[in-house]
């Protein structure tokens, strides 16, 4: 153990302090770890000399089926059509990024369920003092389907197109205020150091695969032309691609990794526009694999024997936010009112058949490491609703519009915010409209979404919870639909940016949990799992919870 | 006859560019743009306008639509914005999948129309007429996405005897693809039939009250030729035009059975297009269907006048 301390960082050091100190579990230790760049092994030794084994394991809801698949074979999966050109600079959807996911790789990946992070073309990084510097280790050997070696050029070429402020990138949205364009530079031809805007402990996550965008692509390549060649470094390669109507990948015979190469032959897409159809290839036959079905779509599948459900938990949830600065929410009671009316395990149920978790009114759901789950649960409480409009000089309960985006099952949560909330006397009149007219220019003024008083927005996965604390509750935050600003949030929020040990930002995460339950700007009623589906015979195959359909070690079992 | 085919086609080049300044003013008035259709809701303003720019889609309008005439005229209809490929090839494949479909629907429908609008005015007021009208307007009145689920669920899924898809297998024969698009083409029939069924009854029944008709009987022509050279000759003129009109219908309004079916129409890639403000598909697409639309209508007056010698005559006249 002492040698280990010899060799680990002040800030691996600190971690290792936690964990003996019983402030984290030996899970929470192992995934932060990962983060901080310390190998599994490593992870595992320390764990067992700290008397305890290493059980960050388990068996994984992401990958479906069961028994040992075969190699060889065609597997055919249906996709939601990806919406543009498959460009990795640009893609911002789940056809798209399920497409450069079979032919690129990322330099790290997170575990879809445990939020683990592991080395993929990266063999380790490290950082800073203060996390403002990350230097990535790149794996030796790696090549890309032309033959030639992938190296730190690549990197650094594809991570200043992903991060330029000026330019038109998709992961500027996760890179935003945090990397720009010449913060990537290359040491030697195998080492890359990311110089950060601003310290960032959980940086190894926004190279991972949940940036869909930062697949590494050849230097000097023209992204514009990513759909031609499908050029990566991944066990797949293009066999044919059809704009809107599909694509098939072949396992690449010169993957790098000789160790895992592809078990499936080939590997067929078909592009749907909507969830039925899907459902219906997959019940008739035509393909093996759904790569996501809702549960209020997909509940013939969820009973049926013959299928396998992947269930990959999630941190996409549905914001309902309430106008801070507008009648009848600026006083924080009438807000507090609201989401006391709200039967949360009901709405999961009635929505979800019990495949979500409760939220509790912040963006910290129950899977981040930081997220402290000592805050007390909001629950129902009628009773306590009442007495806080009485107190707000609304004895008698109010009207409010609430605007709804006609997308996925938000028509039917606004139902149900609907029922919840007149059982406190207030009436909720929904206003449904489609995402096009919901999200309108996306600029304050000229948006429902940014201007309603009250209003449901989805919001996708991600696997550290920064942008969902940013944008949408910052003073200065470009999706802040609530209006909320609040100078000791956004001091915390900074506080836990640069916080770069886990209990750090967990004292942080538990100050902002218990401001925003007591401001209640917007209702964080649930995070839902991540659903997709197989057939029976099918196993191995992954599904994260932003969307890919990973087909590498899957195969049939039969 | 020649003289009003070229007068039609002249007619028809200017109501298509009539369309194309409507679709292309009608899209500047819709919410969104392309780079906000590809980067997603929560790109930020600064990213969109960037790869707006880089798309050209920010130039003015009055520009944008110059450089897609010019194109249009040089026989180059752009490249899609949102998808970044060719829009020639796209509109190709999507027309010619239209056309089969709509082929495959037409030989499904148009016999048994005809047939059953025919029994139906030859047995006036009989079980058999209310019947096939009655039958007729319960499949209009039911629309072609219920009837197509149903079909998918009965013969794709229960039975498993047709597929579910209506895209076939690159390299398939003709037999395979017929089978593939079976079932879009059956709920299609069904809301089709009613309509055709009804206009061949109604022309079936009126040309057999008619006075030549009466003529033909008191000659003492065989029933078979009082109904094939006399009757449905007549009866069949008003028919010809719903049918034609239907064509274009067929081709490029299909958009929720083209989903329902996974199958790409034009339907699908207008609507498509329509949603992501890509103006030179949405541009390409319209043109094709009003191009169909035109030429199926000018086709349903050529024929009518060749089978009413008194239009044929009037306009030699």
């Amino acid at each position: 153990m002492d040698d280990i301390r010899r060799t680990s960082s002040e800030l691996e050091n600190h971690l290792i302090d936690e964990m003996i100190a019983g402030r984290i579990t030996r899970r929470e230790f192992v995934r932060r770890g990962t983060v901080m760049g310390m190998s599994i092994p490593l992870l595992s030794m320390i764990v067992a000399a700290c008397g305890g084994a290493n059980n960050s394991g388990g068996g994984s809801g992401s990958t479906g089926g069961g028994g040992t698949p075969k190699k060889g074979g065609t597997i055919k999966v249906a996709i939601v059509v990806p919406t543009g050109a498959i460009n990795p600079v640009t893609v911002g959807d789940q056809g798209g990024l399920c497409m450069l996911g079979q032919v690129g790789e990322f330099l790290t990946i997170a575990d879809p369920e445990t939020l683990e992070l592991a080395g993929h073309l990266a063999d380790s990084w490290t950082p800073n003092a203060d996390a403002s510097e990350w230097t990535f280790k790149l794996k030796s050997g790696v090549t890309f389907q032309d033959g030639s070696p992938m190296t730190s050029a690549d990197v650094v070429y594809t991570m200043d197109l992903l991060s330029d402020s000026k330019g038109g990138s998709n992961a500027l949205s996760v890179f935003g205020g945090v990397l720009d364009k010449g913060g990537t530079t290359a040491v030697d031809d195998l080492t890359v150091k990311f110089t950060l805007l601003a310290p960032n402990g959980n940086f190894p996550y926004l190279v991972s695969r949940d940036n869909y965008n930062a697949i590494i692509i050849k230097n000097g390549s023209d992204p514009k032309d990513f759909q031609n060649t499908f050029m990566g470094t991944g066990p797949f390669k293009k066999e044919k691609y059809t704009t809107q109507v599909g694509a098939s990948f072949v396992r690449n015979d010169a993957y790098w990794d000789k160790a895992n190469p592809a078990l499936p032959d080939r590997v067929e897409f078909t592009f749907y526009e909507d969830e039925p159809p899907q459902i219906q290839a997959l019940q008739g036959g035509t393909v093996d694999c759904v790569g996501q079905i809702s549960v209020s779509g997909g509940r013939a599948l969820l009973t049926d024997p013959a299928y396998t459900i992947i269930d990959v938990p999630s941190t996409a949830h549905r914001q309902v936010h309430m106008r801070n600065d507008k009648a009848p929410f600026t006083d924080k009671r009438v807000r507090q009112a609201m989401a006391l009316s709200m039967d949360r395990p009901g709405i999961i149920e009635a929505l979800f058949a019990g495949k979500a978790k409760l939220g509790n009114d912040s963006p910290f759901a129950p899977q981040y490491p930081s997220t402290d789950t000592s805050v007390p649960q909001r629950a129902k409480d009628i009773e306590q609703a009442k007495q806080l409009l009485s107190d707000a000089g609304m004895a008698n309960g109010f009207s409010v519009t609430l605007n709804t985006e006609k997308a996925y099952e938000i028509p039917d949560l606004a139902l149900q915010i609907q029922a919840n909330a007149k059982e406190a006397g207030i009436n909720v009149n929904i206003l449904q409209q489609s995402p096009t007219v919901y999200y309108g220019d996306f600029t304050f003024g000229n948006s429902p979404w940014l201007d309603s008083t009250m209003g449901i927005t989805d919001y996708a996965h991600r696997s550290v919870p920064n942008v969902l604390l940013g944008a949408p509750l910052l003073s200065t935050g470009t999706w802040n639909s609530a209006h909320f600003k609040n100078p000791t949030y956004d001091g915390l929020v900074k506080q836990y940016f640069g916080a770069t040990d886990l209990q750090t930002q967990k004292g942080i995460a538990k100050q902002i949990e218990t401001l925003l339950l007591d401001e209640t700007p917007i209702m964080f009623l649930y995070f839902y799992d991540f659903l997709g589906a197989t057939k029976k015979s099918l196993a191995g195959v992954v599904i994260t919870p932003v969307g890919h359909v990973q087909l590498e070690k899957a195969g049939f079992t039969t | 006859m020649a003289r009003f085919i070229l007068r039609r086609l002249g007619l028809a080049v200017i109501t298509l560019w009539l369309i194309s300044v409507w679709v292309f003013c009608s899209i500047q008035l819709l919410p969104g743009n392309v780079g906000r259709s590809i980067l997603g809701p929560l790109a930020s303003p600064t990213a969109v306008a960037t790869l707006n720019h880089q798309l050209g889609t920010d130039k003015p309008a009055l520009t944008q639509y110059k450089e897609w005439v010019t194109g249009v005229v040089h026989g180059d209809f752009g490249t899609s914005q949102k998808l970044q490929v060719p829009v020639r090839p796209q509109l190709t494949t999507a027309l010619r999948h239209s056309f089969e479909l709509a082929l495959v629907a037409f030989l499904i429908v148009v016999p048994l129309s005809l047939i059953g609008g025919t029994i139906a005015a030859l047995r006036l007021g009989s079980a058999a007429d209310r019947g096939i009208t009655i039958t007729g307007l319960s499949l209009s009145a039911v629309p072609e996405f219920v009837t197509g689920v149903v079909l998918i669920a009965v013969f794709g899924i229960w039975l498993n005897v047709l597929p579910i898809s209506a895209t076939w297998e690159p390299g398939s024969g003709i037999g395979s693809q017929v089978q593939h698009l079976l079932m879009p083409a059956i709920a299609l029939s069904g809301v089709l039939f009613g309509y055709i069924a009804r206009m061949a009854r109604a022309g079936m029944v009126e040309a057999l009250d008619s006075d030549y008709v009466r003529t033909a009987v008191l000659k003492g022509l065989p029933r078979r030729t009082v109904i094939w050279r006399h009757a449905m000759r007549n009866a069949l003129l008003p028919t010809i035009t719903v049918i034609a009109t239907q064509l274009g219908y067929l081709i490029g309004g299909l958009v929720v059975v083209e989903i329902l079916f996974n199958y790409q129409g034009i339907g699908r890639l207008i609507f498509n297009a329509a949603a992501a403000h890509d103006v030179p598909m949405l541009e390409g697409g319209a043109m094709v269907v009003g191009a169909v639309f035109l030429l199926a209508t000018l086709a349903a007056d050529v024929l009518y006048s060749l089978l009413n010698p008194r239009i044929r005559h009037g306009s030699a006249e």
